[in-house]
Formats: structure tokens, sequence, C-alpha cells
């Protein structure tokens, strides 16, 4: 239902689209277009990339504002009918999560109850990575603020972490302000394979040293920090190595970030991010030190949270003779789709700029934002609003600890992922 | 619709009934008199030879929160319990669906997460907003965070202090103020690795008894129903007796509640260093009138601790089973450790921690000044009440029990020569009307006219106690029959208490520009609106009453 928008006033929002979900910037909108500003009379670079992404989630002319049918428009009546006969033939369905807030995924519960769907984020693969160390052993974890007020020392692993949440270094690795450490002696070290002018244009700025290497090799490195003999690194001076651990061991807050993702073409991502876990937890005989993990670029962890109270369980999930069951192979998206375990692919997509995959020789089911893009097109687009931008909502940010309440900016008349969902559960 | 229950035998201490057969009415989900009736009788209820209390409340149960998922995601493999009802998460860290539905077989109607961490407070109001059933209400946590600390360290006026604890409880939609290891846990993040009561941290200058003391005075001034709700400096440290006692003191006389006393009744004597001061606290409880505690008692078998204490569970995550752990420094706000943990009974210190529960519970002479909870899941889930009740109720069950314990126990205990057994007056009491009167909740744990018809009817003729209250036959969510013959009829949504003292809106001022200045959102996203509650968390607020006018 379209509600009144006070037009053209100035308002902060909070960004749906990364998992920092920034609040710090100012939305003005007649209603149907909106444009994004920093509050900050100087504009970083950094701060320029998200606010133009999230303008790019303006209507424009390739926007999809009315349900499609095999590609042909039809009113909301007829798409909701079509897609219940679909629903109601389906054995195996299952729904891909690309994004959406805590509204949408308790809806997405209740329809998965109704329909006995699966459940799997189109993420998951990384979420586990992370997960696995809570799971496995001991974890020492630190969220955005405290890294920005403590940690005096940070280590970054990975190669586009930063391009994924592109304010990080401004607001929480290099803060203007920080009240428990001075910030301008705030040391980071990067460690992985970062592009070489990001880190020329930092170190200009800032107090950054750089171990520049496969990533593979993060476990051998840390070992030779930790004074574990044996361990070879090609192409690693002693004396580099032996400044980092001076840095290293000198500090008395000391964060480790990574996401996940930047592993995933390593030969063990698991091996990396437990190496890391095990280094952090043996700094704390003495220091103090603490993970603090990046991820949730598509609701990862609003997902995650809203699905684990709700079941117990994070992600892969099916209801199945009367509760809530669990398999994070038996119910990983991939290997659904390849086997062709599913009949019925039901995608929910708020928040992704990426062409989304349609699994030909199956039934796909699109209920997503009006920009969405697609590899071919569904046999149901059903266009709904964002969460953040058309509707209000709430969404977790990366350290799974702080959850913002997101605003509504502009009235262009769709629908909610919740609201359709609700309606054909 | 109008209800009658009709001659049950009533147990409501708020009004000094005591096992009185007589009939209740229901209309429009409160209890009204026969009089007051508007209308015909839609239903009538037979309660002869049935037990009618007002529901349970549990004020101290951790059910919402980071901390809570943590400990959800942690123990995957332990969520195996297919009842076949909605989901097969574990009772150790169940769903908010289970945790709910398990409330309400149990004839709970009202329950308390006692750890809301304010930035957390989104994600704790949303997950009991999901809890079916039962009403819900939370204590945020102050005297971690570093606006609290600054403000003590600048020595800030008891004014000002006051002014940023009610705009903590508006702000959070709490209802209390905890404090978990006063300085503590802020004093973890600067390295350091334990906290007495009168040891200074080393950033803020600042002793746990300087955080008690403004803070209960606050709450006094305020006019806060619930007084300070404290988890305790050396929690499971022996010896720490001392430390609890101290922390008594330092309310100077004000009213303080302490939480999970079990935890800080520890002595170190005898040849094992570990021993019972129940015998200690118990007199300050006896002698001291603002004084109240609930007991935290455990249970043999697995469990997980959970608490904001991250400075005790990285002390205690060695004792980790299985060997997993996880603790959070929390956003310049407080911090959380997740331990799975498993007490066994042939376990010397485990068998005497189930012991000096017990003996607190049964030397406490005021049943109004003890509530009965296991800090959920900390002690115990809290499905295990019914066989707590069994063991405060009946002398020789609990004795046998104690038999099959370790010898040496006997010799560190006086638990055997307690003959005490309560009585269902008591247990009335500590369950229903103690907790709603020391929360302010007028309308709850009684049934006096115009109180929430949350009405638990359990069969008398049922001679074990432990199955009675495992399984009521019947219970009444606000008027609507949840339970019925033991099994769950309708699927009903409850309303989060609150309460909002007055506060001078200068402190926003001031805390806008720390969050600007210091935080990674703004203050605006840290405040969580009525409207919000009802919109987007989706639970409806309930407003309680201050008990008087602020006084400074």
């Amino acid at each position: 239902m379209a509600s009144r928008i006070k037009t053209n006033a100035e308002k902060h929002i909070v960004c749906p689209f990364c998992s920092l979900h920034c609040d710090d910037i100012l939305s003005k909108s007649d209603g149907k277009k909106y444009s994004i500003s920093s509050e900050e009379s100087k504009v970083s670079e950094a701060n320029k990339t998200c606010l133009k992404k999230i303008e790019s989630f303006n209507i424009n002319a390739k926007s999809i504002l009315t349900p499609t049918i095999k590609n042909k428009k039809v009113n909301l009546g007829s798409v909701l009918k079509y897609t219940k006969q679909i629903l109601n033939k389906q054995k195996d369905a299952i729904i891909i999560n690309h994004g959406i807030d805590v509204s949408g995924l308790r809806s997405m519960l209740n329809f998965a109850l109704t329909y006995n769907c699966s459940i799997d984020h189109i993420n998951s693969k990384f979420l586990y990575q992370n997960i696995g160390i809570v799971q496995r052993t001991g974890y020492m974890a630190t969220s955005l603020t405290e890294a920005k007020n403590r940690g005096d020392v940070i280590i970054v692993f990975g190669n586009n972490i930063l391009c994924k949440t592109p304010r990080l270094i401004e607001k929480v690795l290099t803060p203007s302000n920080s009240l428990c450490t001075n910030e301008k002696n705030k040391k980071i070290i990067f460690i992985g394979e970062f592009p070489d002018k990001l880190l020329k244009n930092l170190s200009k700025k800032y107090n950054t040293s750089y171990i520049k290497m496969k990533m593979d090799y993060i476990p051998d490195l840390l070992n030779l920090l930790s004074d574990i003999d044996g361990v070879k690194i090609p192409n690693i001076s002693k004396v580099l190595v032996a400044k980092i651990k001076s840095i290293i061991y000198k500090s008395k807050y000391l964060v480790a970030t990574w996401s996940a993702s930047d592993f995933i073409n390593s030969k063990n991502p698991d091996k990396i991010i437990q190496s890391i876990s095990q280094f952090i937890l043996d700094r704390n005989k003495t220091s103090r030190a603490s993970c603090m993990p990046i991820s949730g670029s598509l609701g990862d962890t609003t997902s995650s949270q809203t699905l684990t109270w709700l079941t117990g369980f994070p992600s892969r999930i099916k209801y199945a003779h009367g509760s809530f069951v669990h398999d994070r192979n038996i119910y990983n998206n991939e290997i659904i789709i390849d086997k062709k375990n599913t009949d019925v692919v039901i995608h929910i997509s708020s928040l992704s700029q990426d062409k989304i995959k349609i699994n030909k020789g199956l039934k796909n089911i699109f209920i997503g934002h009006p920009n969405s893009k697609f590899t071919s097109q569904p046999d149901v687009f059903i266009p709904v609003g964002i969460p953040g931008i058309d509707y209000e909502g709430i969404m977790f940010r990366t350290d799974n600890v702080v959850s913002l309440a997101l605003k509504k900016i502009r009235a262009i008349n769709l629908p909610t992922t919740k609201e359709i969902l609700d309606e054909l559960t | 619709m109008n209800i009658k229950l009709e001659s049950g035998n009533i147990f409501d201490p708020q009004n000094n009934i005591f096992n009185k057969k007589m009939d209740l009415y229901v209309a429009d989900g409160k209890i009204v008199s026969k009089k007051n009736i508007k209308g015909g009788i839609n239903k009538i209820i037979n309660c002869s030879n049935k037990i009618v209390m007002p529901g349970a409340i549990d004020m101290h149960t951790h059910i919402g929160g980071g901390k809570v998922n943590i400990a959800r995601l942690m123990l995957e493999d332990f969520h195996i319990e297919n009842n076949k009802n909605f989901d097969s998460s574990s009772i150790i860290a169940p769903s908010t669906i289970k945790t709910g539905l398990k409330y309400i077989e149990m004839g709970y109607t009202t329950c308390f997460e006692p750890a809301l961490l304010p930035v957390n407070a989104r994600q704790a109001h949303s997950e009991m907003a999901d809890i079916p059933f039962i009403d819900k209400g939370s204590y945020a946590l102050l005297g971690n965070d570093d606006f609290f600390l600054d403000l003590l360290r600048k020595k800030a006026s008891q004014s000002m202090i006051n002014d940023y604890v009610a705009f903590i409880l508006n702000a959070t939609q709490s209802i209390g103020i905890k404090v978990v290891n006063p300085g503590g846990i802020n004093a973890f993040k600067f390295n350091q690795r334990a906290l007495n009561v009168d040891e200074k941290s080393k950033y803020y200058n600042i002793t746990p008894r300087d955080i008690i003391s403004k803070l209960t005075r606050s709450i006094y001034d305020l006019g806060i129903s619930h007084p300070l709700h404290v988890h305790c400096s050396n929690l499971g440290i022996p010896g720490n007796y001392l430390s609890t006692i101290e922390t008594i003191k330092a309310a100077n006389s004000l009213p303080i509640h302490l939480t999970h006393i079990q935890f800080h009744s520890y002595g170190n004597n005898g040849d094992k260093a570990f021993s019972s001061a129940s015998v200690e606290i118990s007199n300050f409880l006896n002698k001291i009138p603002n004084l109240t505690c609930d007991v935290g008692q455990i249970m043999f078998g697995q469990t997980v601790t959970m608490s904001g204490d991250s400075m005790s569970q990285y002390r205690n995550h060695n004792h980790a089973h299985p060997k997993k752990w996880m603790c959070m420094d929390i956003e310049c706000d407080a911090g959380c450790g997740v331990v799975p943990f498993k007490y066994k009974d042939k376990s010397f210190v485990n068998a005497l921690q189930w012991v000096i529960g017990l003996e607190i519970f049964l030397l406490a002479e005021d049943p109004w000044k003890i509530f009965l909870t296991t800090d959920h899941p900390n002690g115990a889930p809290f499905t295990s009440y019914p066989h707590l009740i069994k063991l405060l109720m009946d002398r020789s069950f609990r004795n046998d029990i104690l038999k099959q314990l370790p010898k040496s126990i006997r010799d560190h205990s006086i638990l055997h020569t307690l003959k005490r057994e309560y009585t269902l007056n008591e247990i009335a009491i500590m369950t229903r009307a103690a907790p709603a009167r020391i929360l302010g909740l007028q309308n709850k744990g009684n049934f006096s006219e115009g109180s929430d018809a949350d009405i638990t009817i359990y069969d008398k003729n049922n001679k074990d106690i432990e199955n009675m209250f495992a399984h009521p036959i019947m219970v009444l969510k606000s008027g609507e029959i949840a339970v019925e013959n033991g099994k769950v009829k309708n699927y009903l949504w409850g309303k989060t208490q609150t309460i909002k003292p007055e506060y001078d809106a200068s402190i926003e001022k001031i805390l806008n520009k720390f969050f600007d200045k210091y935080h990674t959102m703004k203050l605006d996203s840290y405040i969580i609106t009525e409207s919000e509650m009802s919109n987007l968390i989706g639970s409806e607020i309930v407003i309680n009453k201050c008990k008087y006018e602020r006084k400074q």
C-alpha cells in the first residue's frame, strides 16, 4: 500500500545493501525518485561508491513494476492465483533467499511450513565457514564499535573485503575518533592479495603494513608468528615477519577481520579461518584479541539470526514430519538443483544486483525487487518493495549483535515480500 | 467471552486466599467479580478437585537475545529432540516457538529475559515477540558500558545518572535494570581478569561498589518497582560469598535483588577448598528487609551456560562440555560468553552446587523474598521447575537424591538436617505473587478484579507433585484457553511489559554527541519506539506504573 512520504525533506536512512547498514546517510525523495547524500561535508571515495549503489535501485526504464507470468504482464490477483496452482502441485520446492528483512523471513518460514519447502540462503557456504569455528572449538569475537574504540592493531585478511564493505576502513578500522585508543596510532596489517593501488593509497593516510601472499599460506604465517618452527613461506622475508610480529605482540586489543568469501578459492578455507581463530585464542592468554568476520552482503546475518531463533538452525532446513529438520548437505540449494531434487525454485530477492540464475527445466518463481536481473525470464515474477527503501523493516549488521530499523523513503505502490508470502500461505 | 471457573481450590496469595473453594469469573481477558459480568456466562469450566493459581511468572530466564542465539547455533548437534511439535530444537537452547510451548504447557504465562544488552535490544525483543503464549519483559544491562563508566569517572551528578538510567529503560523497552559483574566485563576488555568489589578498574578507576551504589540509588530515585538486579562479582569462585556480602552492603540499605545467588554463595573451606556459604548468605537474606534473591538452582545433566559476564565465562571456558565455547566483546556496551556445561552428580563441586541452592531455598524464611529459578539454562533448563518444586516440597525425595551424591557432600552441607517442606501456599507465593509484586506487575500473579486472566489449573488428585506441576490440565492466557487437557489448543501471542520513568531530554543531546563520535550507529537507530515494538518487532507493549514520582 502506498503511504504518504514527506516529499523533498532530507532524512537519515539505514542502507540495506551491505552488512554495515550505515545510518549516517541522507535521502531526499519526491515519493518516487530518491537521491542519497552523505551527512559529511567531505565525502570519501568509499562513501561515494555506496551512495551510487543505493541510488542505482531507483526505478528506471528497465524496472519491472508489474507481475509477469511467462514474461506476460498480469495483475497481482492473477499472478497469485497462478503461483498457488504451481505451489499446490509441487513436490519438492526450495526457497533460495537472496536477501530479505526479518518480517520477510518470518513469513518465509510460515510459507515453507505450509508447502513443506526447504530453505537455503545463497551465501550459506560462506556462513558455514564462519559458523564452523563456533560449532567446533572456542571463539573470541568482537563487534564494530569495539573494534573502532579498542582495536589498536587490526589484521585484515583477504583480497576483496574492502570492496564489499567500502566504508569499513573509515568507519571502523581508521576512525577519526576512538574512545580508548589513540586513533592516530592505530596500525593495520593487510595479509593476502589486496589490490596494490588500494593499499598504496591507504598507506599514504594510515599506518599500514602488508604481507602479500597467497591466502593458502595464512595458516603457515600464523604459525610463524606463533614461533612454531619448520614453517617456510616462499618470498616472505623474515624481516617483514619479525616486524609484523613485533606490532602484534605489542598490541593491547588485536582485531582480526576477514570475509569468508575471500577464501573460497583457497585449497582449504576452513583451515584458514580456524587458524586465524586459534591465533586469536592464543593471544588472549596474555593480552586481548578478537575476531571480527565480515559477512552479510545479501542479508546473510539477518537470515541466519532469524531462522536460528525460530528453528534452532541458521539455514538449510525443511519442515518435515512435524518439525523443522536441518542438513547442510541435503538442503544445500546447489546440490538440490544439480541433482534435480526439486521441481520448483522460489527465489526471494530484495537486495541483490547480481544476475540471478534461472534454472531451466524447473519452475522458477521470483519474488524480488523491480530492478532484479536474471539469466532468463522466470515463470513467475512478482515485483516487491525493498526494505529500507519501500517499507520499514529490521536487518542485522555483520557483527550479529546490532540490528537496525530500516525506514521507508519512497512510495511506488509495491507489496512487501511478507505480504506476498502471506497471501500465498 | 465470559467464563466461570466453578468451585476451584483457589490460591491467590496477593489477596490472602489460600486453598479456598470458590468461583472465578473472567470477561474480556480480565478477572472480574460476579456482579460486574455483563451478559451471560458463555462457558463454565468445572474446577472441582482442581487447584487454581494465577499463571506462573519466571522472573529470570534467558529466552531472547544474541547469546541465546549463539547457544542455539553452537549446539546444533543437540537439536535432535523430535517431539513432532513444530521443531526439533533442544530444550537447553530451544527455539522461540519451543520456548513458548514448553512454558505454557507448565502453566507459566509471563517470563523475563534478565540480560538485555541495550545495543542488542532490537534482536532480543524480536526474538521474544516470536515466543508464543507468554507475556515477556527484560532487564537492560548497565554498569559495564563506557558511557556510564565515563559518567562515574567524571563524577556526574546522581540526577544525570538517573536521566541516563531512565533513558535506557525507555529506549530499550525494558522493565528493569541489571548489572552483571559490575565493571568487570568492561575491565576484561582492558585485560583485567578479575575485579573485586573494592578493586578499581584500571582504565576508569571505578570500583564495583561505586557502580552498585549509584545504580541502586538511581532505581530508587526513579521509582522503578524492580530493585537493581545484580549478578555479583566473582561468579563461581570459591570464597565468593564475601564479595556477595560486600555487594549487598554497597546498596546502602536501598532495595537490591541478587540473582542466581547459588552461584555466589561459595566458601573456600575444607579439604577441597570449596564449601557452602548458604548459611551466611541466608542470614543476610533473612535479616535485611530490602534484599531479595532468586536462586539459580542447578540440576544434573547437560546444559549450556550463557551470560553477559564475559570475564567469568572466559575464565570457565576450560570446563566447556563439549569442548566449544564463545566469548564476545559488544559495542562498548557489555559482553557475553556461551559455554556448554554438564553438571555431574559424581562431581563434588557440582553436587555441592546442587546442595547449596536447595539450602538457600530452605533457609529462606520469607517466600516473598526468594524466587524459584534455575537461571535457565545456566543451572538447568526451565523445564526442570516441577522437579525442583518436588525437591522443595518432599523431604524424603530430596534426601533420596542426596544419598546418591558423593558421601563427602554430607560433611560439607546441612541439607540433610533441614526438615522444611515447602507448602503449596509458599510455592504459589514464590512463583506467582512475589515475582509480580517485585516487578510491579499489578495485573499479574493475582486474581484481583481487573487483573489479567492468566490462570493455571492443576489436578488436585494428582499425588505426584512433580507431574502435577509439569502438566496442568488447563491454562488460560488473557482469558483464552491455551492448554486444555494438557495439550496446547490455540496459539496466542503475549505482550511486552515495560516501565517508562521520566527523564530530562537533555541527556539525549549528550548521548547524540557520544554516539556520533564513538559508536557505529546513530542514537536514533539505538532507540526502539513504541510503534516499532508493535509494527516491526511484533509485540505490543504494556506500560507499568512507577511506584512513585521521581525523587531527583
